[in-house]
Formats: structure tokens, C-alpha cells, sequence
């Protein structure tokens, strides 16, 4: 059995407002964050709605000689971290020593857009010095490092929609690995700008209202923005600091599908689900919720239905499945750790979010999906899956705290 | 003019470095008020912006004081006039 890692310290901003706690009372309360778009009234855009951190002004975060050099998905990230560090009580010279993985879907893509609109639409002829030091997709990690005096490994890890979940595994591998006792690993993401918005719509996957993961009129995907941050910690080094655990990553598992480019494969996320359940040493039986990708496109959900039928047969019925994109939003990069920090409150608190504006069960979607109420659940392990574009998959098995 | 261009200069400073205009002084180097070579890049973008000049970059290196940099921006403006 590959030894368990402490989750100690967690962080979010979303849509849902900012930090665990307002997070948390939101998605057990069932209430979304997804919300008419703002910002962009005067541009063609058809997408009408996004969960988009509210009331969000980055002078009450940051001094103004800091914004400078932050992209919004650095702000992000550092807000999430920098709760995460204070929620697991680390000081300074722990934090010396620990490794700081950020996942991100898209990096500094707001820095990039505003560069090239001076550039191309308004005709300037040259751009700010902090261009790439402020858009470059590693900036958050570099940010966070220098924030709080993280001196051991510190990369950004890009895998789309799984990027955070891959960056929390590669942080679990390497505290196993015994290269640091600490980790903080998360994910962040800022996708609210025309550019980017406008790609998504070429796509054809967002959903013109709202999100509704595994109903029949679902619609698509509702973009969301923030991030989530947890702190990670070798057991061993948890207890002898005395840490309070909040809960354990048991297993991890990765897949990628070999198949399509958009088109999810059932078959590559079970091997990334069974892979997980095989490291954590754990039967389907022992899973009692999975914290689903659930993006409420046409081909996510009946596929990862699907994929759950594949790896846990019969007790594919008892299992509570939901996805709390449909409250925060699809934020991408950050998603997988949004979902992460949710898992685990659950897990504390025994009651499993539901899936929020759900209508009526969409073909192909057969399993109870917490239907827009939370259920009162003491359980002890749950999967969360983050499945990406590209078939690049990432699932967590996250266990009760001992 | 070069007042305009120190006022200009000091603002600039005082705005990223989280200081008061009148702690700094033409005097005062680059360096004392921990003035990073991305800080001064920045802090010429501004004022290039401003005036519609470019500082070419061997000037650049030659800047150690707030002065320098007074001087540096009011010359490149006489020799366009």
C-alpha cells in the first residue's frame, strides 16, 4: 500500500465567493455561483453567463505596487495559497523547504490579450515592460514562491481541464518520493476575456443559461474563474508538528485516453478511476462519493457515467455522484483543486453536495446525482476526477482523516 | 520642462515603490531606493510614454541616479526639437 499524504491547510476563490468557508456554505447549500456575465456588455459576445468571482476587486488583495506584476490568475493563486498556508499553520522555515506545483489551463491569458489589443487593434507600437514576467504561464508559481519563501521544487504543470489535480499528484509523488515533507499544490485559472470567451464559443460547448451536469436539457459548460490550493504533507511530518488533518490523499491516478481531441473516452477514465483505487488499496465498495468532472457538455456526462458503470458494476447504484461545476462554474486548471477542497469538506462534514440546477436525468445519465439538495452522508472515501481535454486524466482517492 | 519630466519621474517612483514624492530627490540613486533594473525599465516606459521618446538601451545602463534619469530624458527630447 503506497503511504496515504496529509491534506492539512485549503484554500478557493470562485465564483462562489472567497475563501473555504463561503465556498463550502454555498455548495452544501446547493446555491450557484453562476451569474449573468459582467464585463463585457459592449462586445459581441453570445455567451451570456459565468461564475466569475463576485464583488472582485484586486486593490483590496494586493498593494498597487504588486498588481503590476499580477495576472489575474496569479491574484488567484495567491489568495487561495496564502489561505491554504494560514489554514495549516506552517511558518516560514517549513515553508523554506517545500515545494510549491501549480496547475493552469490557460496562464497569463488576460496579460497576453491586453498586449495584443494595444498592438493590434489600437496600432501602439510598443508594450509594457511586465508583459512577460506578468503573462508568462509559469507567473504563479513564481509569485507564490516569492510570496511566501517556498524554496524547494516550484513549476506550473499544464494539462487543461485536469491541471490541478495532476499538479496535487505530482506534489503527492514527490512528498512519497521523500524529496519534501510540504507541498502546496492547486491550480488557477482567469478565463474572462473577449479572446478567450469567444474561442470557447467557437466551440460550441457553452451553455447559453446555465450549467446542468447529467440533465436532459443541459446545454453545455458555464465558464468559472479562481482558484483552490491545498497543503500537502508527509504523514510523518504532520504529526510531529502536530498539523490538524483534514483529510488524506489515499490514491492517485492518471490516464490519458489516446483517442480525440475533445471527445472524452469512458474507457481512459476508468483506467485513471481503477488506477487510483489500485494506489490508495482501495475496493469500489469503499467509495462512497465521487466528485465528478461532470461539465454538463452533451458528451462529458453520459461518458464518465459510463466510466463509473465500467469500475464499479453493482455498486455504481449505492454511489453519490455530483459535480459542483454546476455552482462554481467550470474554472478550468482550478477546477480539480475547487473540487478537491469541496471533497474534503464533505468528507468533514458528512454531507455530500448535490448537483445544483438539476432538471431531469439526461439519457445515458443513470445515477444519483444528489439532485440540487445535499444529503447527510458520514462516509470515509471519495474519488474526484478531473477528465481534460485532450483524454489527459487525473482522479484523487480522498480519504477521511484517521 | 525638465521639472515636468522630474515631477513626472518622482510620481512614478513614489507610486510603485510606496513612497512619498518628497522622499526622493534628484540625488537619490537607483539603487538606496531598491530600484530592481525591471523597476527602471518600468519606470522609463512610463515616462517614454509620456514624452513619445525611446531611451535606447546602452543609455539605460548608464542610469544610477534619479537625476540620470531627468537628464537623460530631457536631452533625447532637445535633440528631437
Amino acid at each position: 500500500m503506497n503511504q496515504p499524504v496529509a491534506i492539512t491547510g485549503l484554500g478557493c476563490i470562485s465564483g462562489l465567493g472567497c475563501g473555504v468557508a463561503n465556498n463550502w456554505t454555498a455548495v452544501a447549500a446547493g446555491n450557484s455561483g453562476i451569474n449573468p456575465l459582467s464585463g463585457f456588455a459592449e462586445t459581441d459576445l453570445k455567451v451570456a453567463s459565468g461564475a466569475q468571482v463576485p464583488d472582485y476587486l484586486p486593490e483590496t488583495h494586493f498593494k498597487p505596487n504588486q498588481l503590476g506584476l499580477l495576472d489575474r490568475h496569479s491574484q488567484f493563486a495567491l489568495i487561495a495559497a496564502l489561505e491554504a498556508v494560514e489554514d495549516a499553520g506552517l511558518t516560514s522555515p517549513e515553508l523554506t523547504t517545500s515545494a510549491a506545483i501549480i496547475g493552469t489551463g490557460c496562464g497569463g491569458k488576460e496579460t497576453d490579450e491586453l498586449t495584443y489589443q494595444k498592438l493590434y487593434r489600437d496600432q501602439k507600437n510598443r508594450v509594457h515592460p511586465f508583459t512577460i514576467p506578468r503573462g508568462m504561464p509559469s507567473a504563479a508559481s513564481s509569485q507564490v514562491s516569492m510570496e511566501l519563501g517556498i524554496q524547494g521544487p516550484c513549476f506550473t504543470l499544464s494539462s487543461a481541464c485536469a491541471s490541478s489535480n495532476h499538479a496535487v499528484i505530482q506534489a503527492v509523488l514527490m512528498i512519497r518520493a521523500g524529496i519534501v515533507d510540504v507541498a502546496l499544490a492547486g491550480g488557477a485559472d482567469a478565463p474572462f476575456t473577449y479572446g478567450l470567451l469567444k474561442s470557447w464559443e467557437a466551440l460550441r460547448v457553452l451553455s447559453p443559461d446555465t450549467c446542468r451536469p447529467f440533465s436532459e436539457d443541459r446545454k453545455g459548460l458555464v465558464l468559472g474563474e479562481g482558484a483552490g490550493m491545498v497543503v500537502l504533507e508527509s504523514m510523518a511530518h504532520a504529526r510531529r508538528r502536530g498539523a490538524r488533518i483534514h483529510a488524506l490523499i489515499s490514491g492517485i491516478g492518471m490516464s490519458a485516453d489516446a483517442s480525440h481531441i475533445t471527445d472524452p473516452s469512458s474507457e481512459g477514465a476508468a483506467r485513471a478511476m481503477r488506477a487510483a483505487l489500485q494506489d490508495a488499496s482501495l475496493a469500489p465498495q469503499d467509495i462512497s462519493y465521487i466528485n465528478a468532472h461532470g461539465t454538463g457538455t452533451r458528451q462529458n456526462d453520459p461518458s464518465e457515467t459510463a466510466a463509473i458503470r465500467q469500475v464499479f458494476g453493482n455498486h455504481a447504484d449505492n454511489l453519490r455522484v455530483s459535480s459542483s461545476k454546476s455552482m462554481h462554474g467550470h474554472a478550468l486548471g482550478a477546477a480539480g483543486a475547487m473540487e478537491l477542497v469541496i471533497t474534503v469538506r464533505s468528507l468533514q462534514e458528512g454531507l455530500i453536495p448535490p448537483t445544483a440546477n438539476f432538471t431531469a436525468a439526461g439519457e445515458g445519465c443513470d445515477l444519483d446525482y444528489v439532485a440540487n439538495k445535499s444529503v447527510e452522508l458520514n462516509y470515509q472515501a471519495a474519488l474526484s476526477n478531473s477528465f481534460a481535454f485532450g483524454g489527459l486524466n487525473a482522479v484523487l482517492a480522498v480519504k477521511r482523516a484517521p | 520642462m525638465k521639472q515636468a519630466i522630474e515631477q513626472t519621474l518622482k510620481e512614478s517612483i513614489a507610486r510603485q515603490k510606496m513612497l512619498a514624492v518628497e522622499d526622493i530627490s534628484l540625488d537619490s540613486s537607483l539603487e538606496e531606493l531598491e530600484i530592481s533594473s525591471l523597476d527602471a525599465i518600468s519606470l522609463v516606459f512610463d515616462i517614454e510614454d509620456q514624452y513619445g521618446v525611446e531611451v535606447p538601451n546602452d543609455e539605460l545602463k548608464k542610469l544610477r541616479t534619479v537625476g540620470d534619469i531627468v537628464d537623460g530624458v530631457h536631452q533625447l527630447l532637445g535633440a528631437r526639437t
